[in-house]
């Protein structure tokens, strides 16, 4: 072989086909192997396409639309829905503009450079949703549901708008504000001759237990974290004994007690319906293995970061709050996520005690007499999963900003 | 002996008294630590104290703001005797700044958020105040450029600067060293010792655990060495280091030479 002719040969190629010689067929086995798995990719996407487009009869999800959405949630009250979607949109859009702002005067502050996040960088971090969002609509028959979600983008950009415009001194209560308009949203659903929780269904309410869980669970086991440390013993037996009771127990088992069983350890005369029975039991489950978290990131918190706080002056509970737990906490945000996938994910168990969540909605779409006996399923699973998948992979997607953003500076 | 010698010293070094360690023991399970120690600390007084590993010599600085609970005789700092009692623990420890020897400065917080947070949640100074307090301290150390850096950011040597600052803003009355070299990069140890020498000449009452004996000589009023939980000797750097009475502090000086 000469030089010269080699040199010729590279010149001509583009970058691209260099790279799939590199890559792909830089010998025998693994040109065989690119051709067997590209054919193999091929076949499969030609297959899926050709189901999603031609295959599949989309009509039962068409026909059911609003019941795989909100379930059984009474049809003339739907407005509820719409007004409880505009609230959460308001408060979203208020919370983001608000802390955009704060972040942008600390930034400031510290003469550092602050990048607002443009339109594209929302596309690229929420495109799953937005994804789901346009399949959810051109499902529907009528533009209703696009106009309305029209209308709550709307909503929300002109909140952001508001937020990030807020004096400094009313910023500092936007949260208060956000939370407000998210009890406002709660009150619009169920409150002046609303509909009970019992009464939601659908994704809305897998949506719905998914948040409370989260929101509950995670407060009582950061409670039983700090329990399980405590110098007392008897706070500190009891956060051991519930944990390990907690984590000794399927979650079955515990929708089973919530369902069935909780009213009778309840003091009588408490009126808890019963997906409020199954929230707290959802909550009692995480909640364990949340408190199992964060004990973890405790104990990779080095000991000298405490004795440095303590050696400060600071009283045992500020050390835990402001130097401790900030550590703590980030190291777990992976794990502590994950969690709240299952949780998620999990949701769909309430199958089994009666629930109209999601999941169920697909078996009752697939009992209605006209789809009885068709095989269905096999269209409203993969409708789920999609759905499900969505869910879960923004939570990850979002954990892994988290811990960067929040990994400024980490050795 | 040894006791006397001791008591007349702080009395030599300024009259006042503001650290008093009287017959201090600390176990570890079976393991004495600390054995009958007796130290009389004077104000502006530096002392340093030597000794092998294990000597008691980090123990005995943790135990005078209470890192460590000693388990008999009495330590008295600035008048306050440090009992159970946790006001006298927390108001010894506001009095008490101290260095460690792996700075544990808190690496989620910006140089100056490590500085101000004591002041701020300890002697809820305001923020401003807090962080012109701050910014002087890190004059104070030269390093006020890297304020808005994280700790991870900086060399060994800045981050233990930084540490002397965050000490030094609760404006304490004693500083405490626990080996405040030992994790240092050689190059980086001059710029550290430097800061403590300041100090020192300032006025600070210091103890410091090291085996720099430069620094010992530039700034110690006393010497104090350790073995196995016990005050072999005590006395001035040149005494100590030149002519020193005990055979053990004689070969634990020929070991680090």
């Amino acid at each position: 072989m000469v030089a010269g002719t080699d040199t010729a040969v590279v010149r001509r190629e583009s970058p691209a086909v260099r790279w799939a010689k590199e890559n792909l067929f830089s010998n025998w086995y693994n040109a065989l192997l690119t051709v067997i798995f590209g054919v193999l990719f091929l076949w499969g996407g030609f297959t899926l396409l050709r189901w999603v487009f031609f295959r599949a009869e989309w009509e039962i999800v068409r026909a059911n639309l609003t019941l795989f959405m909100v379930g059984r949630f009474p049809r003339d009250e739907l407005a509820r829905i719409w007004a409880s979607n505009y609230l959460i949109a308001g408060a979203i859009g208020l919370m983001v503009g608000a802390s955009t702002a704060s972040a942008a005067a600390a930034a400031k502050e510290a003469g550092l450079p602050f990048v607002r996040s443009r339109p594209r960088d929302w596309i690229q971090r929420f495109w799953p949703i937005l994804l789901l969002v346009a399949i959810l609509l051109q499902f529907s028959r009528t533009w209703t549901p696009t106009v309305m979600v029209l209308g709550m983008v709307a909503v929300g950009v002109a909140a952001r708008y508001a937020g990030l415009n807020l004096p400094a001194r009313v910023r500092r209560y936007a949260w208060l504000i956000m939370l407000i308009m998210l009890i406002g949203a709660y009150a619009a659903l169920s409150w002046f001759g609303g509909v009970e929780l019992d009464g939601w269904g659908g994704l809305h309410l897998t949506i719905f237990i998914t948040v409370a869980g989260i929101l509950l669970a995670f407060p009582l086991g950061l409670l039983f974290a700090l329990g399980r440390r405590s110098s007392l013993p008897l706070v500190r037996y009891l956060s051991v004994t519930y944990i390990e009771f907690i984590r000794g127990v399927p979650l079955i088992t515990l929708l089973l007690m919530g369902a069935f069983a909780l009213l009778f350890l309840l003091p009588p005369g408490t009126q808890l319906g019963s997906v409020a029975r199954l929230i707290v039991a959802i909550m009692l489950f995480t909640a364990a293995y949340v408190a199992e978290n964060v004990r973890g990131g405790l104990q990779a918190v080095p000991k000298g970061q405490t004795e440095a706080g303590q050696a400060l002056g600071l009283p045992a509970w500020k050390v835990m709050r402001l130097i401790v737990l900030p550590q703590a906490l980030r190291a777990v945000i992976p794990a502590m996520v994950g969690q709240f996938i299952s949780l998620f994910k999990d949701t769909s168990l309430l199958v089994i005690v009666g629930i109209v969540e999601l999941l169920q909605v697909s078996s009752i779409a697939n009992s209605q007499p006209e789809f009885l006996g068709k095989g269905l399923v096999d269209v409203t699973l993969p409708f789920v999963a999609l759905i499900y998948w969505v869910g879960s992979y923004t939570m990850s997607r979002e954990s892994r900003r988290l811990e960067k953003k929040l990994g400024v500076g980490e050795r | 002996m040894t006791q006397n010698n001791v008591y007349s010293d702080a009395t030599r070094a300024g009259g006042e008294v503001i650290i008093e360690v009287q017959g201090v023991d600390k176990f570890f399970g079976d393991f004495q630590a600390l054995k009958n120690i007796n130290l009389n600390v004077g104000k502006q007084e530096v002392i340093v104290v030597m000794g092998p590993s294990g000597s008691g010599k980090s123990t005995l600085i943790r135990c005078i703001n209470r890192l460590e609970k000693h388990d008999a005789g009495r330590i008295i700092v600035d008048g306050i005797e440090l009992s159970d009692d946790i006001r006298n623990i927390q108001e010894i420890r506001r009095e008490t700044g101290m260095v460690f020897q792996q700075f544990n400065l808190f690496p989620h917080l910006t140089v100056l958020d490590n500085i101000t947070l004591a002041p701020r949640q300890v002697r809820n100074t305001p923020k401003q105040d807090a962080e012109e307090l701050a910014m002087q301290m890190l004059e104070r150390v030269k390093i006020p450029e890297q304020a808005r850096k994280y700790p991870g950011q900086l060399s060994g040597g800045q981050q233990q600067r930084v540490a002397i600052a965050r000490s030094l803003a609760m404006q304490p009355k004693v500083m405490l060293f626990d080996e405040p070299t030992s994790a240092l990069d050689p190059e980086m140890i001059k710029e550290v010792l430097d800061a403590m020498v300041e100090l020192a000449e300032s006025g600070m009452t210091m103890i410091v655990v090291t085996h720099e004996m430069g620094f010992a000589r530039a700034v110690a009023n006393r010497v104090l060495f350790m073995a196995d939980g016990e005050v072999v000797e005590v006395g001035t750097p040149q005494h100590i280091f030149e002519d020193p009475d005990e055979d053990r502090t004689k070969l634990f000086l020929s070991q680090i030479l």
